[in-house]
């Protein structure tokens, strides 16, 4: 086995939190699949079929892990009904457009696992929840939290939102949206220089985030060093385009033969109608 | 030759001392007993106001200030334009404000124009206000259910201290609005009480805080309505930048809250 190989997940789960502006999770599971031979299930909304008292307990939980201060370490809240009644409005509905609030992202991460079923979080499996909602962690060096993508661990946490948000837009903008420029005219000027909500480009650019979960079960090391390879720890926008739509290569050399290794141990699994391997199953509830 | 015809009618002074008096204690009067007493004139308060009374909802506004309207008048950096984001245009065209589109979802009108249009269509609406009034406290009744306002001049705050043994007078309503933005006045009284805590808002900038300050609006306590920017006080939500959408729509949410739990009585 290629020494960065240390366990191979016998699946990759799929799962969706909100509406996430065109993201085409099956395409993105047809993609891992092809490039790691390991097949991906597709289980659509994470919270259908819970039970009322269930989603109640959850609803509660994620209330209390606000993050309002991202300067000072968090502390669990006493959360007001009214935020209570927003979670589960907003856990309610496959469908949910609205985010802002930032949620500590290991809390967050330990309650997404709250609500799997039981033996869905598994070390044998790569399970990938992709939110529309935006999460923080802590940040030793500078004490303070930032926004992130993605989160790695059981699951795996990744936010369209986040890759809006977290990684940099050019300096310029944040200096003259800081002397009153509207945010829409600031997109007008430095249009395609980063992503936006709904951008047409995040599908294919998520690739790249989806990979660093798996690699991040394969090795523990989701990132690379290369920046024209996808697995590069981008925290600029201009750095997110060019690794994961511009770089020279899809994966640098070291991370391309850990691929092949990889598809060469795993036993191949069905081809889909779409072209790719693998195969999608929606969760029986 | 002729005398020249006077323009105005003779009037004493002491006439017009009566009526102002006559007219400002029989609104008083009223109106210290109303359905639905909103602190704070700002665009949230406003449009509340005018939506509630326009259902024929006794309407009244306390405002610190001596002009109605709060922010509304300028947008950023003292700029006199303000913006709102789609579908905020669609209540700038229910009130007849002019606008145009900046860029594709961002419309931008006069300050002055938008925010006395606003005004008057609260006043038409059958709104009534107590401008140069100072929120001071609460009326509590059973279960700490807010039922009212203790109030004052607003210059009784910057009298000397030998003079300001003003008491203040208290309002009664079925329903308060905190609508005074980012202090959030009326939230933070019943936080001096123990009786809610406001979360703080939040420091970091967040495009689509605008949804969240909406998505908020409600009862925050019982008889207590939240919102506009007092909702982001409240509720710890990020902060927002100079778009006025979220505190028109907002305003509307109120209403609708206080009307729905009106009819359920």
């Amino acid at each position: 086995m290629n020494n960065l190989i240390l366990h191979i997940p016998a699946s990759i789960d799929l799962y969706q939190e909100g509406d996430l502006k065109g993201l085409n999770v099956e395409e993105l599971g047809r993609y891992l699949t092809e490039k790691t031979h390991i097949p991906f299930h597709l289980y659509g909304d994470i919270y259908q079929g819970l039970p009322e008292e269930r989603m109640e307990a959850l609803a509660k939980e994620y209330a209390r892990i606000k993050v309002k201060e991202p300067g000072k370490k968090f502390i669990l809240g006493s959360p007001l009904q009214a935020e209570i009644d927003y979670e589960k409005r907003r856990i309610g509905d496959p469908n949910w457009r609205i985010f802002g609030i930032l949620y500590e992202g290991v809390w967050y991460q330990r309650i997404v696992s709250e609500s799997m079923a039981e033996g869905e979080l598994d070390f044998d499996r790569c399970s990938i929840l992709f939110t529309n909602q935006l999460f923080v962690t802590w940040d030793r060096d500078d004490r303070r939290y930032h926004a992130r993508v993605s989160l790695y661990g059981f699951p795996n946490l990744i936010s369209t939102t986040g890759l809006v948000e977290a990684p940099a837009k050019p300096k310029e903008f944040y200096l003259k949206k800081q002397m009153g420029m509207p945010t829409e005219l600031l997109k007008e000027e430095y249009q395609g220089r980063f992503l936006d909500y709904g951008d047409s480009r995040m599908t294919e650019v998520l690739k790249g985030y989806a990979m660093q979960t798996l690699f991040f079960h394969l090795s523990g090391e989701p990132f690379c060093e290369d920046r024209d390879c996808r697995l590069f720890n981008s925290h600029w926008q201009e750095e997110v385009l060019h690794s994961q739509l511009n770089g020279q290569y899809e994966f640098c050399p070291r991370h391309e033969a850990v691929l092949k290794t990889l598809r060469d141990q795993t036993p191949l699994a069905l081809p889909l109608d779409g072209g790719g391997w693998g195969w999608g199953c929606i969760h029986e509830t | 030759m002729a005398e020249k015809k006077k323009i105005f009618t003779p009037v004493s002074e002491k006439e017009v001392t009566r009526a102002i008096v006559d007219g400002f204690a029989r609104q008083f009067i009223e109106y210290v007993e109303s359905d639905c007493l909103i602190i704070g004139g700002g665009p949230s308060g406003l449009m509340a106001g005018r939506d509630i009374a326009l259902k024929g909802v006794k309407t009244l506004i306390v405002e610190r200030n001596n002009y109605i309207g709060g922010g509304f008048w300028i947008g950023g950096y003292l700029m006199n334009k303000v913006t709102v984001r789609e579908p905020g245009q669609k209540i700038l065209e229910e009130l007849g404000i002019p606008y145009e589109q900046a860029v594709k979802g961002l419309f931008v009108a006069d300050g002055p124009h938008a925010c006395s249009k606003l005004i008057a269509a609260a006043c038409d609406a059958g709104v009534k206000f107590a401008n140069m009034t100072i929120f001071d406290d609460v009326v509590l009744r059973e279960g700490n259910r807010v039922c009212g306002a203790v109030v004052n001049w607003t210059p009784v705050q910057a009298l000397p201290r030998e003079i300001t043994c003003v008491d203040p007078i208290a309002l009664e309503a079925k329903f308060v609005v905190d609508a005074t933005g980012h202090d959030a006045c009326v939230v933070k009284k019943l936080e001096e009480r123990g009786i809610l805590k406001t979360l703080g808002f939040g420091a970091m900038w967040v495009e689509q805080s605008e949804d969240l300050v909406v998505e908020y609006t409600g009862e925050a306590h019982p008889g207590l309505i939240v919102t506009g920017m007092a909702v982001s006080t409240v509720y710890g939500l990020p902060r927002m930048g100079p778009t006025f959408g979220a505190m028109l729509l907002s305003g509307r949410k109120g209403a609708q809250v206080i009307l729905e739990k009106m009819k359920k009585g």
